[in-house]
């Protein structure tokens, strides 16, 4: 009998997810060798990427927030440690590792996003960020240390990854300046591309009063064009223009390499999908999930798991025969953290918008919790306590 | 040149987040067709549009939704 192949290409959230999810349903399988589950990962260490907003703004160690990819997956995952150069979707083919080639029978792209600061001129040079590397990240906490006055800009570019880590680094900002009584000498300004603070109305509602309340100045529908370096100027797409004497940006991202030179995702890599069975437009056999696709959600580590979840569902289903299909609800929970030890959680679906609520202690300490849960997470053994916690984040059809 | 933006189910980030995604790559002269089902996209188009100097052609409730055409009219390049 022939043996079917599932190629994942990243071993990120999503796609260590995926694959230890379906090592699961697919164990038997997997043993008796009628299928194998790949993941093509190009990095040696995984990061968990909301580590960046403890090392950039409380100077936590870089260390304890990346692992080995071989560490995270389950036993009859296979690993090849190499970048996917090209993916072509119509023989279901990748090339890896410079040339070498791989047919698969099923396709998951867990590429991820790229923040970009080059896509703007002027931005690379003049900001710093934590959306990219450890590394930049460890940046802003050296360069906030040192800082005694002068104005802060933290500003947003469309679009990015984790629609709240801009508003957390902006109370992190303000929390940390205080610590170190300067923030009197120093003018902290959030410049959003929204009309408000958050995208999400009820959740600007309670961020918005606690940013005046810390003498916290927002410039709201404040889109970046391009960035003066030598005047520490930025100007808008608006017309406007922010003097800054240091320059945090959340810079605009774009997909993969891989996806815009494999010619799916257009220009700017975003990849086609249904938003509901997760499959890349016109291909059954292949599925994106996490930042990579276009889907209009936030790119955030529980769209990519809870699509991994929804992913790894319909993939056994096709191979198992079960003419079941898993449609993705659009559920996302994402924490904000204000600062002062409280949190909210941005929940909602495609049909619920994220509500109002008040920042608490508890979901601060869940957020920190999760924290430490995240490597138990990525292996699957919490799935039954996200599924209570959450509910289900899909639908179940029959096919035809 | 007409682009369709469809960000109906998003309201975080919200169809502000489609909007900017398309209008950088548009030119002057081309019309942006933005399908929303956030009730706020109407009033935060329209606060866009005005500060940006851009041109709202068309807004529309449809069934479940609303359809915005915007005319890119004030880009500098
Ligand atoms: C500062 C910050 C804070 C955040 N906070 C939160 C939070 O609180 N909650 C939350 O839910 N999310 C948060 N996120 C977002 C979250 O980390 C990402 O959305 C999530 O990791 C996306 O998962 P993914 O699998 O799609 O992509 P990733 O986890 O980024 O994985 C993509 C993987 O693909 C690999 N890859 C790419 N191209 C290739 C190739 N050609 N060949 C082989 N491998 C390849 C990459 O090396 C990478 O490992 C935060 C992000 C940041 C930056």
């Amino acid at each position: 009998m022939n043996m079917t192949r599932i190629a994942i290409v990243g071993g990120g959230t999503g796609g260590t997810i995926l694959a230890n999810a379906l090592s699961r349903k697919l164990g038997e399988e997997i043993r008796e060798g009628l299928v194998e589950v790949v993941v093509f990962e190009r990095s040696d260490s995984h990061v968990y990427q909301p580590g960046n907003i403890d090392i950039a703004f409380r100077g936590a160690d870089p260390a304890g927030f990346r692992r080995p990819p071989s560490n995270l997956l389950r036993r009859g995952v296979k690993l090849v440690q190499k970048a996917v150069s090209s993916i072509d979707l119509d023989n279901r083919a990748l090339k890896y590792n410079e040339g070498e080639k791989m047919d698969y029978d099923y396709l998951v792209a867990a590429t991820g996003s790229v923040a970009t600061p080059e896509l703007v001129p002027g931005l690379a040079e003049a900001s710093l960020n934590f959306h990219k590397t450890q590394e930049d990240s460890r940046k802003i906490w050296e360069a906030l240390s040192r800082f005694k006055r002068g104005r802060i800009v933290i500003l947003t570019a469309l679009p990015h990854k984790c629609p709240p880590s801009p508003v957390e680094a902006v109370f992190l900002v303000d929390e940390l300046m205080r610590k170190r009584g300067v923030r009197r000498d120093v003018e902290i300004v959030y410049a959003s591309p929204y009309t408000r603070a958050y995208p999400a109305h009820g959740i600007a509602d309670v961020v918005e009063p606690e940013m005046e309340n810390r003498d916290i100045t927002l410039r709201s529908l404040f889109n970046i064009d391009y960035v003066d370096p030598s005047a520490r100027k930025v100007f808008s797409l608006e017309g406007e223009e922010l003097q800054y004497d240091l320059l945090i940006a959340i810079p605009p991202h774009r997909g993969a390499d891989v996806v815009i030179n494999s010619g799916i995702g257009g220009e700017e890599g975003w990849i086609p999908t249904d938003r509901h069975t997760l499959n890349i437009k016109g291909y059954d056999d292949a599925y994106a999930i996490g930042d990579a696709t276009d889907i209009p959600i936030s790119k955030s580590g529980v769209v990519a798991h809870l699509e991994a979840i929804t992913a790894a569902e319909s993939i056994a289903s096709q191979i198992e025969g079960t003419g079941r299909v898993y449609l993705y609800n659009g559920r996302i929970n994402c924490p904000l953290e204000m600062g002062g030890k409280r949190a909210v959680f941005v929940s909602g679906t495609y049909t619920k918008q994220p509500e109002r609520q008040p920042p608490s202690l508890t979901k601060y300490f869940m957020k920190r919790l999760f924290n430490r849960l995240y490597w138990t997470m990525l292996r699957g053994s919490l799935e039954p306590i996200f599924n209570a916690y959450l509910g289900s984040p899909y639908e179940v059809k029959h096919r035809g | 040149m007409r682009h369709v933006v469809d960000a109906r189910g998003s309201f975080c980030p919200g169809p502000i987040t489609e909007l900017i995604k398309t209008y950088r790559k548009a030119q002057v002269g081309d019309e942006i067709e933005l399908l929303a089902t956030d009730p706020a996209a109407k009033s935060d188009v329209a606060a866009w549009a005005a500060k940006s100097g851009n041109e709202i052609v068309e807004m529309k409730e449809e069934q479940g939704y609303i359809r915005m055409i915007i005319r890119v009219s004030s880009k500098s390049k």
